[in-house]
């Protein structure tokens, strides 16, 4: 079932603001330690980092600690302004400790018993929010961290003074005009110094050794690849009682620390997130960092030196990989986080161990799965078990072909024509969509949105479904720039329920949350859109309900769809339902009650015509030099002739690339010149992938029948077309076989023979016919007309004498 | 002695290699256009470039579909063996939804080791199914779903496909459904909007032709020389064979044999008899047993139920068969007899028995299901009176009867001047 999507409530699961004190998680974090790699370095962590720092710079630099957002209830809503600090300084200091003097401000603001938690906190002078990315310190470095170079060139060891070429290979910095030979502009690319790629090659080189009594500084970025620093992602700050900042993040690893270990595909500036989580104090946070999803690093060609890469989740506990999905970039808001009651969890330390098998953001609120065992484990696919368990799917390794295969021209056309991939655009359907926005806009804007219903019908294929979501995800990001009421949407889907009566069951789980039976939730349900009791929180705002396939909902009285559909008619129901399904008289075949509530405005969604299809094609291919142009239009001609089917114009193309592809990669890979003209989906390709999807195989099954079965066939068209009647007796067909053996000197099949090839063509549907135990009284039905079978046993050269019967 | 423990040596190897699909099937890894490497291309093609596939193994029983897919899969499991996981279902045991969800549920949490619960509710295991679905996607693993007997999958509201391939519709899962069906028009059978998710690919097995039969007839016969066996006895009997290859009657067995069924699973049957028959005190395959597999291979099982009727009931199925050339279109035992007694009165035969014989001897052809009842009404009417048909025809009838030495001149007389007359 799809998840609703209400933009009106975050979607985010809470995170686990878990109670749990510091020492806690530190020493859940040791408990657990088993010697793998990543472990020691979280102890050496979380010992150093709530030790004192030396105090030996005693505020030469003024430092600022200022509250952006004081502790409020403010709803998540409420725009959070950044006031510039007035304290801003060019460059930052050491981090020194916290100087009294300057604490006093805050706490003469407000003198907090709990911690308060905060969504935006200005410290030493960096601004940090949840959910951004930060180096942290991982000891008191000798090297002061405090300094933060530039990069240097490599060959003159010099900063700045024009522009720097990063090397792929061992991310060293170079200036143009120092590489040998000079470089006029920034390659496109990846670009290897020729250091590195005379080592590739198998050469020593000496690499240039900076001047005497010049060491090189490393920068941050060194320093984190080095596993010198952390990075970490900030998942919340909260001030403790005595004044002192923290925050709960999330750590990065760098591949070397993985039980994998550095992988060869992995990149230089490769990081993995990973699913531990540790509270740390604002101290060790050094600065920003930006750590991005392949998409976002592949556009940010100059981010700077402190960018990286991270596609992976990695699990600590089961050493396993995992992609990112883009759900967890969602903003996220935090529910009025900061008069959460604290309760020191006390019950938390005695089974830490247990708990931390499992992935602590996941874990529900509830209280009893802390005290989770390896005895009694729920089982995954259970309802309340789902969670668990998951998380042991990762991969171990990431398989290589992944991430290092350079994907050819019709690898990218196959992967663009893909069903699932949600096309940029959404072509030809512009009309229907603008009519089902302005409905749902009227239906959300007016107060008093009484009986609204839109039914849409078209066949398979047409966008009716990809419409109307492309049409919310339009409306929400209208919502999110506030241009709209906020509005609830649910989408159900007729033929993903186990019954028709579940679809309360599923809408009431939706609103409330809750699961009940759908006798109740019919009752409440009912209550709820009649103006009575109101369900969940966002009881008042409008209601979008999305049924796909509706003509699954019918059900002998047609009670269910009468309940749905009567309650937008109710006064307040505030309630829009759009029906999707693909016959036209839907609502004519309902009772009439049904119908006068269903079909007053209606949507209609032809088949495509070959032009729309051809241009739903081009527009997913722009900019793949794959397809042939007749190609493309021979396919959505042949296609919108048959059916006008989107999906089946697609599968086609993609089909047809892959035979391409077949046989390049048949053709090896040796000629990669020859590969311009071959690699190209012609005419033939499209010929060959649209037959076999129109095409039924019989002909070529019966072309490769054994002897007997051809007579058999060749036989039955003679006896059918004699008596003129649908079908023949097996008694007279065996007789007629027999006889034609007989006169062409062939060896005489026995009847319990016949009778067996009979059964056999009659499994494979060539013929119908009945059950081998009749014997001589089986009745027997040509399946395909008799022409094909002409057709196919015209030329046998197995039997020559064939032909003269047909 | 020691020759018949060579001999039965061999004989398990041949046997071994012949029960073994792996082996039988060896010959496609080969060769570029075979079912098998575009079904391993498709497969592996979506396992590499993590995208959805479904396709249909179309092809008469026999053929071999089920060992090629079981050959890709093995192939597929090597190559990437933490990536791939397979779940298997089968239209003749779970066409019901809910039950094939709840299968598909068992096999995910045993294939990644997680727990499972028979009470789970159907939607639970649907969810549970899209979220493994998405979760293996992130993982960059690929789940297959092999549906033997596809066509069975859809019947009734198919709710099982379609949210199948729903689920595939989206861009995290990483699936391929392969479906097996010895319906040609399977995909006829789907409904519309179900058909208009599945991915047509189609892939055709027909039974090979004379050629490749030859090539694994002799692949599956010919001894190699790490079989384990004495080289002597190798080189023998690979001599042997080849001269029996070369030999026209062999290759008017094989013939004759594919005249009716030239799957391969019909030949393997063929040779499997051959080498059971094989001489033990020779150890060698010879002439005579591939052409007692082959007699054996076409016994026609109604003519042969004939050979070893009584008298009594062959004069009751002559009977039978006059009534019917009478163009009396219904009759039951009580015409019978009274057809069996004029025949009686005018031929005076020592062949007269009583009626209660007579229906004794007429129950054992019902039994034996060389007649049988013409309808299915009356079935509370005495068995006398139910009107019967006989299920042999008149040619099967006259071989037999020229065959039986002991039938009385009389009863084919009585058969032929019908036909003559």
């Amino acid at each position: 079932m799809d998840l609703a999507a209400t933009p009106s409530r975050s979607k985010s699961r809470p995170r686990s603001s878990s109670a749990k004190t510091v020492a806690a998680s530190i020493e859940s974090q040791m408990d657990l330690c088993t010697p793998t790699k990543p472990m020691p370095r979280r102890k050496s962590k979380s010992a150093a980092s709530p030790a004192p720092m030396s105090p030996a710079t005693p505020s030469t630099v003024r430092r600022s600690r200022r509250l952006l957002e004081t502790p409020t209830k403010a709803a998540p809503d409420v725009p959070v302004k950044a006031t510039p600090t007035p304290t801003s300084r060019g460059k930052r200091a050491a981090p020194s400790p916290r100087t009294p003097a300057l604490r006093e401000p805050t706490r003469q603001r407000r003198q907090p018993r709990k911690r308060a938690y905060y969504r935006k906190v200005v410290y030493d002078g960096g601004e940090f929010e949840v959910g951004d990315d930060v180096y942290v310190k991982r000891r008191e470095a000798a090297e002061s961290d405090a300094e933060d170079p530039d990069e240097e060139c490599r060959v003159c060891f010099r900063t700045g003074g024009g522009v720097m070429v990063e090397c792929d290979a061992c991310l060293g910095g170079f200036h143009l005009r120092c590489v040998r030979p000079p470089l006029r502009r920034v390659p496109e690319g990846d670009w290897a110094c020729p250091y590195c790629e005379a080592e590739r090659a198998g050469n020593v080189v000496e690499r240039p050794r900076p001047p005497e009594g010049k060491h090189i500084v490393r920068t941050a970025k060194e320093k984190l690849l080095s596993s010198d620093l952390w990075a970490a992602r900030i998942e919340s700050l909260w001030r403790e009682p005595d004044g002192i900042f923290w925050a709960k993040v999330r750590w990065y690893i760098i591949p070397e620390e993985t039980a994998a270990g550095r992988q060869p595909h992995n990149l230089r500036r490769e990081l993995y997130r990973t699913n531990d989580l540790a509270d740390i104090e604002m101290e060790t946070i050094l600065r920003h960092c930006s750590i991005m999803c392949p998409k976002d690093f592949r556009d940010a060609n100059d981010g700077g030196d402190d960018v990286f890469y991270c596609e992976y989740e990695y699990d600590i506990h089961w050493h396993n990989f995992k992609r990112l999905t883009d759900i967890d970039d969602e903003p996220e808001t935090k529910e009025d986080p900061c008069d959460e009651p604290y309760n020191a969890g006390d019950d938390y330390n005695s089974d830490t161990d247990e708990d931390s098998e499992y992935d602590k953001e996941e874990e529900p609120k509830s209280g009893f799965s802390a005290r989770w065992n390896h005895s009694h484990e729920l089982a995954a696919n259970s309802r309340k078990g789902r969670m668990y368990g998951l998380q042991k799917i990762g991969i171990r390794k990431i398989p290589e072909h992944v991430r290092c295969h350079q994907k050819t021209e019709l690898e990218k056309a196959k992967a663009t024509l893909l069903l699932a991939t949600l096309p940029k655009s959404l072509p030809c359907r512009d009309k229907e969509m603008e009519e089902i926005s302005t409905f749902v806009k009227d239906a959300i804007c007016n107060d008093q949105c009484l009986g609204r219903c839109l039914y849409i019908h078209g066949v398979p294929g047409t966008g009716k479904t990809m419409s109307v979501l492309a049409v919310m995800r339009r409306l929400r990001s209208e919502f999110d720039s506030g241009t709209l009421r906020p509005y609830c949407f649910i989408e159900i889907n007729g033929l993903k329920l186990a019954s028709p009566e579940n679809i309360y069951k599923v809408v009431y789980e939706q609103l409330s949350g809750h699961r009940v039976g759908w006798k109740k939730a019919l009752h409440y349900l009912t209550e709820h859109f009649s103006g009575g009791t109101k369900i969940g929180k966002q009881a008042n705002q409008p209601l979008i309900l999305l049924i796909d396939e509706l003509d699954l909902l019918l059900t002998r009285n047609q009670s269910v769809l009468y309940n749905i559909l009567d309650w937008p008619t109710r006064p307040n129901s505030n309630l829009v339902i759009i029906g999707i399904a693909n016959t036209m008289d839907l609502p004519e075949k309902l009772l009439p009650r049904i119908s006068s509530r269903m079909g007053i405005q209606r949507l209609c969604f032809g088949p495509y015509n070959y032009r729309q299809l051809q241009e739903i094609i081009t527009s997913r291919l722009k900019g793949i030099d794959a397809f042939e142009e007749q190609a493309i239009e021979f396919a959505s001609r042949k296609v919108a002739a048959m059916s006008g089917d989107a999906r089946r114009a697609l599968e086609i193309c993609r089909r047809a690339a892959e035979f391409a592809d077949y046989r390049v990669k048949q053709s090896g890979q040796a000629i990669f010149s020859a590969n311009k003209g071959e690699g190209v989906v012609c005419m033939g390709d499209i010929e060959s992938a649209i037959q076999e999807v129109f095409q039924a195989p019989h002909i070529q099954v019966m072309k490769s029948c054994p002897k007997f079965g051809k007579v058999i066939l060749v036989a039955m068209v003679h006896e059918l077309y004699k008596s003129g009647l649908g079908e023949v007796m097996f008694d007279k067909l065996a007789s007629t076989v027999i006889s034609w053996c007989h006169a062409n000197r062939e060896l005489l099949p026995g009847h319990d023979t016949l009778v067996k090839i009979c059964c056999k063509l009659g499994e494979s549907k060539v013929i119908l016919c009945e059950e081998g135990s009749k014997h001589k009284l089986q009745k027997l039905q040509l399946n395909y007309p008799s022409d094909d079978v002409t057709f196919a046993l015209k030329e046998s050269p197995d039997l020559p004498w064939l032909s003269k019967y047909l | 002695m020691a020759a018949a423990s060579v001999a039965s040596q061999a004989q398990a190897v041949l046997r071994g290699r012949l029960c073994n699909p792996g082996f039988v099937h060896s010959a496609l890894r080969s060769s570029p256009d075979t079912n098998y490497s575009k079904l391993k291309y498709l497969v592996a093609s979506s396992v590499s470039e993590a995208c959805n596939n479904s396709v249909l193994l179309l092809g008469p029983r026999g053929c071999g579909k089920a060992a090629v897919v079981d050959m890709v899969l093995d192939d597929l499991k090597k190559e990437h063996p933490d990536a791939i996981s397979v779940i298997r279902l089968n239209g003749m045991l779970h066409s019901d939804d809910n039950c094939a969800m709840k299968e598909i549920a068992r096999q995910l949490c045993l294939e990644h080791q997680l727990s499972f619960s028979k009470m789970a509710s159907s939607d639970d295991n649907t969810e549970f199914m899209i979220d493994m679905l998405r979760e293996c996607g992130l993982a960059h693993k690929t789940i297959l779903f092999v549906l033997e007997e596809f066509d069975l999958f859809a019947q009734g509201k198919q709710r099982l496909l379609y949210s199948l391939l729903d689920a595939m519709q989206s861009l995290t899962s990483q699936a391929v459904v392969i479906g097996v069906s010895c319906r040609l028009d399977a995909d006829q059978l789907l409904e519309k909007r179900v058909r208009s998710r599945f991915s047509h690919r189609k892939l055709l097995f027909v039974p090979s032709p004379l050629d490749d039969i030859q090539r694994l007839v002799e692949h599956l016969l010919v001894l190699t020389k790490d079989s384990g066996l004495p080289a002597q006895y190798i080189t023998d009997y690979n001599s042997r064979l080849t001269n029996i290859f070369i030999d026209n009657k062999f290759k008017g067995c094989l013939n004759s044999l594919m005249d009716a069924d030239a799957t391969t699973s019909n030949i393997l049957r063929f040779l499997f008899r051959a080498v059971s028959y094989m001489n033990m005190e020779s150890g060698f395959l010879s002439m005579e047993c591939f052409q007692k597999a082959l007699s054996s291979m076409q016994r026609q099982p109604k003519t042969d139920s004939l050979q070893d009727l009584s008298i009594l009931e062959l004069y009751i199925l002559v009977c039978m068969h006059r009534l019917e050339d009478k163009e009396q279109s219904s009759y039951n035992f009580t015409s019978i007899m009274k057809e069996y007694r004029s025949i009686q009165d005018a031929y005076k035969t020592s062949d007269k028995y009583s009626s209660t014989v007579c229906f004794r001897a007429f129950e054992h052809l019902l039994d034996r299901e060389l007649i049988s009842f013409g309808d299915n009404r009356g079935r509370n009417q005495a068995l006398e009176y139910r009107s019967v048909k006989l299920l042999i025809s008149s040619r099967e009838l006259a071989q037999s009867l020229k065959l039986n030495t002991t039938c009385p001149a009389v009863l084919q007389k009585l058969l032929d001047r019908e036909r003559y007359m």
